[in-house]
């Protein structure tokens, strides 16, 4: 099969480069970020949709704290709490520990042990500084839509909560990265705003063993000149907007085909391996992103920025279950995927993370479920990692609390996105200068550096 | 009104267009088909699963009005009758069970089939494409429901109550018991002190937010309302969301046939929801714009009171509208266009509020749709992959038993019945990248799909796909062209005649030119080959797959 490619196909295969710099030319003094270090070094987003219910995640573990917890949750039927006893413990480097793990995060606790995990406490959507009184008497703005699925994963990926954001702090990293032959944003989870730059795009590919490619060309005559017409259509100005962005997806996906199908197939790459006897679609989508970081110097790619998801913690009932099967797939995936860039030599050059939509009540719902909350605790995982620590403040476990604005244990965030976001992006290469480029509100908050990368 | 006469400026692209068509063709080509009214072709496109041949001469003959009406009227399809399933995947499929078994029983797979081939070759099209749109809307998803006969049910329900009144939409669904059990509603608890627990959100969540009014405060035209500040003014608070959610306790399954009505039935998925009164909250419920509901209500008392708050709140008719324009028409109707379908939402000329035939017909018959605004650059609607593959099976006749229709679509990000969410396969406001335009249906376009988009039009024309052994009355799926191969000998006839029926006579001439190309490549002794060459190009161009 021969496909020729046109110099705009090329252009919009490069997704970044040609965009990027007509943009960088309009905003004039636009830096490209990242040059200084030649090393690789990769961002990869695990977005768990539904909104995780971090209550469960990271559990206090000493009496009092636990006993607060298990009032709140319920132990009865109906009751969420889960057992002391089944809390994989959380422990510091020196110390006794303050916290466990659900009890299917099994190799996670591994990885804390081994110094590369780290909890980050009460991270939520925030536009300034809150507390549960400011919030409540409307001395500060409050994020649109609180509680709806679709507006918060949405400012997770933005970090604009004023705003419908047409664009995510993954993609406007992005605009700022030099050329390269790929796109720098690879989604396995389909389009999502994270991914999406001012000026660039992603590549969405499928997980491990999904096909990626155009079929029915067999170099004949008669399919050459189907290729051909084909290829004119595409390359036809049109007026319609939908049209022109429909073309540009079709051209992108047959210029990066090319260069990452070989990739995609996993023959020869060396780190399949690790993922044997794992089927969850997160694990083959984790696998996908180790063997395209595998082929990094095949691809020319020295900054990448990857996006995958689990769906289905929505737990609003059967949550005892359905969230101990998540984890159970999302555990041995993550351990299996952080092998993969030590076996690669870059744990230190790959930093993994978690979103997701919102927290969950505290106070069960009828059903043995949860419902929508907001401050949420996320995992950050890596070489570069400053493990076996937490940081921020854990929320107070008590309905009506402290930390609590509603009455059946929604936390208000102690840590805004902005933060966590910054914290990621300046490892990544950003320099404190562009950061707001990045996060436009991150000067509203006292620190850009949570600390838990260095 | 009749929609034919009010088209500004179509009469005048009309001739140019008749003018390029007499440029370019030079043949003696049958005539029958090139004389196909591209006005009508587009309306089907926007009122059936497609336009054929013979539709869309019948439609110019009666009339856009007439055609409406017939489709009012026309008898209900079915998706099939499924048994109730009572017990679970490891008593009903034990090991050593038909590879198809937990499929056909504990899936949505069974009525997606039956959907697409009444998709192909069922009368009440029209039904057919509002109770689609709606499902989209009030979306219920096999992925969580697993239950086969449970989803047929729901489908159905949508499929009956599609032309009737939006307030009995909103309470068949409420009550449906696969709606209950996606978002929580069945069993849902009274507030329980003793165990610590409240009456679940979720379905008094999604039903504001969603089925119903949306998060923010919209003028008729769907615009939104702001404050000073400049910040979109929400229509409801958490402390609503909870109210509603006391509303909805005190509902379980149906009672199964000869058992007794208990707290909490046995699941159960036929027939609606039944109340529960000692299960039911009865403190006074504060609910939308102030109003509460007084304490000592029956579950169905509030519940009725509640659905008519939200029927009558005035979000309702441009939220449900706009949508509705969006999955039949174009993805950014403007908001005059909302406007108009929203009064008519509003009232239907009789005084009626939420007639859904008036307000189909309003979109359908609307200037916007209708008129000039064809040409506009962010007119049109990405096709969805169920309707991109209907839409192209149904023009060139292809023969399917529905199940490579089905699989095609799920493979390109639909699978249809299962959403992934409650939030359906897209958001409506799912921006376009790039642009200031929002295309809900371009969510699911990314660089793999774009790619399996092709390959599925591959598959459907070069491709004989065998029949499913696994699927009762398979027969598979085929093109044989053959009517259209009668025109190939005459390459421009070919052209010429795919451009009336998939692109109502858009093809500028280097467009024309192109598919010319791929065509006379093709030996004329081939017919089928060229059928197929032509209609690849052509379906796998952004071009058709934007309708406008």
């Amino acid at each position: 099969m021969s496909v020729r490619i046109s110099r705009r196909e090329l252009l919009e295969g490069l997704g970044a480069v040609g965009l990027a710099a007509s943009l960088s030319s309009r905003l004039g003094e636009r830096r490209a970020w990242a040059q200084s270090a030649p090393d690789y070094r990769a961002l990869v987003c695990v977005f768990l949709f539904g909104g995780n219910d971090g209550n469960n995640m990271v559990v206090p573990v000493d009496a009092a704290g636990y006993s607060a917890y298990a009032a709140a949750r319920g132990t009865g039927a109906g009751g969420l709490a889960l057992a002391q006893s089944a809390l994989l413990p959380l422990a510091p480097a020196s110390g006794a520990a303050a916290y466990g793990l659900h009890p299917n995060l099994v190799e996670l606790q591994t990885l804390w042990e081994a110094g590369a995990l780290g909890v980050v406490f009460n991270v939520g959507t925030l536009l300034a500084p809150t507390s549960k009184q400011s919030f409540l008497q409307n001395t500060v703005p409050h994020p649109l839509s609180l509680l709806s699925h679709q507006d918060q994963q949405h400012q997770w990926q933005t970090a604009l909560s004023d705003q419908y954001s047409r664009t995510g702090w993954g993609g406007r990293i992005a605009d700022g990265l030099p050329g390269a032959a790929l796109p720098p944003v690879i989604s396995i989870a389909g389009n999502q705003l994270f991914t999406i730059g001012n000026a660039s795009s992603p590549l969405a590919l499928p997980a491990a063993g999904g096909g990626f490619g155009l079929g029915g060309f067999d170099g004949s005559a008669e399919a050459d000149a189907r290729l051909q017409a084909m290829d004119d259509l595409r390359m036809l100005q049109e007026q319609n907007l939908i049209v022109q962005a429909t073309q540009s997806q079709a051209s992108r996906a047959l210029a990066a085909s090319k260069l990452i199908a070989p990739v995609l197939t996993g023959n020869g790459s060396t780190v399949d391996g690790l993922f044997t006897g794992l089927t969850s679609s997160i694990a083959k989508q984790l696998l996908q992103v180790s063997r395209i970081i595998a082929a990094r110097q095949t691809l020319g790619a020295t900054r990448q920025i990857f996006l995958v998801s689990q769906d289905g913690y929505d737990t609003h009932n059967d949550q005892l279950n359905r969230q101990g099967n998540l984890f159970a797939d999302l555990s041995p995936a993550l351990k299996a995927f952080y092998d993969a860039t030590v076996q690669l030599g870059v744990a230190a050059q790959v930093t993994t993370f978690t979103l997701s939509d919102f927290a969950r009540t505290l106070q069960p719902a009828s059903g043995g479920g949860s419902d929508h909350a907001w401050g949420n605790h996320q995992l950050v995982l890596g070489g570069a990692v400053r493990g076996r620590q937490t940081y921020g403040t854990f929320p107070t476990l008590q309905l009506g609390g402290p930390d609590d604005f509603s009455g059946q244990g929604r936390w208000v965030p102690t840590l805004a996105v902005d933060q966590y976001a910054a914290t990621l992006a300046s490892w990544f290469g950003v320099s404190s200068a562009d950061l707001p480029a990045v996060l436009p509100y991150i000067g509203r908050y006292p620190t850009a550096d949570l600390g838990f990368l260095g | 009104m009749d929609a034919e006469t009010s088209v500004p400026g179509s009469g005048r692209r009309f001739l140019l267009l008749s003018l390029l068509l007499a440029l370019g063709c030079t043949s003696s080509a049958p005539p029958a088909p090139v004389s196909l009214d591209p006005e009508t072709v587009r309306f089907l496109e926007q009122s059936t699963f497609g336009p054929t041949e013979a539709l869309a001469s019948q439609v110019k003959a009666q009339g856009f009005s007439a055609f409406l009406d017939q489709q009012f009227a026309a008898p209900v399809s079915s998706l099939g009758s499924y048994p109730a399933v009572l017990q679970g995947p490891a008593q009903v499929c034990p090991a050593g069970s038909d590879a198809g078994c937990y499929r056909d029983n504990f899936t949505g797979f069974p009525p997606a089939v039956q959907f697409f081939r009444n998709a192909l070759s069922g009368e009440d099209q029209l039904r057919q494409r509002v109770a689609f749109a709606l499902g989209q809307i009030l979306v219920v998803s096999g992925d969580e429901v697993r239950s086969t006969y449970g989803i047929a049910d729901y489908q159905q329900l949508l499929l009956d109550n599609a032309f009737g009144n939006f307030r009995r939409i909103l309470e068949a669904v409420t009550l449906s018991p696969a709606m209950g059990r996606y978002l929580n509603m069945v069993n849902n608890d009274k507030p329980n002190p003793a165990a610590g627990t409240n009456p679940n959100e979720n379905y008094a969540r999604e039903l504001l937010q969603l089925f119903s009014i949306g998060l923010v405060q919209l003028r008729e035209d769907g615009t939104v309302v702001t404050d000073t500040g400049g910040e979109p003014v929400p229509t409801y608070d958490q402390s609503v969301v909870q109210g509603f959610a006391h509303v909805f306790t005190g509902w379980t399954y149906p009672t199964l046939p000869g058992a007794t009505l208990r707290t909490h039935n046995p699941v159960y998925y036929r027939g609606p929801m039944e109340a529960v009164a000692t299960n039911h909250d009865l403190a006074a419920k504060a609910l939308l714009g102030g109003v509460t509901l007084p304490a000592g209500q029956t579950p169905a008392k509030d519940l009725g009171d509640a659905l008519d708050l939200v029927f009558q709140h005035p979000n309702l008719g441009p939220f449900i509208g706009r949508q509705l324009i969006q999955f039949l028409v174009t993805s950014n109707p403007s908001p005059a266009y909302v406007a108009r379908v929203s009064a008519v939402f509003a009232d239907d000329g009789s005084g009626t509020r939420g007639d859904m035939k008036a307000v189909v017909r309003a979109i359908l018959l609307d200037p916007e749709a209708r008129g000039a605004s064809k040409i506009d650059p962010d007119f049109g609607k990405l096709r969805e992959p169920a309707l991109l593959v209907a839409g192209l099976a149904r023009a060139l006749g292809v023969q399917s038993d529905g199940v490579f229709l089905r699989n095609a679509s799920a493979a390109m990000g639909q699978d249809v019945f299962q959403a992934p969410s409650v939030f359906n396969f897209y958001p409506p406001n799912a921006p376009l990248a790039g642009t200031s335009l929002v295309s809900p249906p371009s969510t699911l376009l990314d660089s793999t799909t774009v790619m399996t988009r092709s390959n599925v039009v591959y598959a459907l024309l070069f491709r004989n796909i065998a029949a499913d052994t696994t699927v009762a009355g398979s027969t598979g799926t085929t093109a044989p062209l053959t009517d259209l191969a009668s025109s190939a000998a005459d390459a421009a006839a070919l052209v010429d005649r795919l451009d009336a029926l998939l692109m109502h006579r858009t093809l500028s001439p280097p467009m024309r030119q192109a598919v010319l190309d791929a065509v006379n490549a093709v030996p004329a002794s081939d017919a089928v080959g060229r059928v197929r060459a032509a209609a690849y190009v052509l379906g796998t161009s952004a071009q058709y797959q934007v309708e406008r």
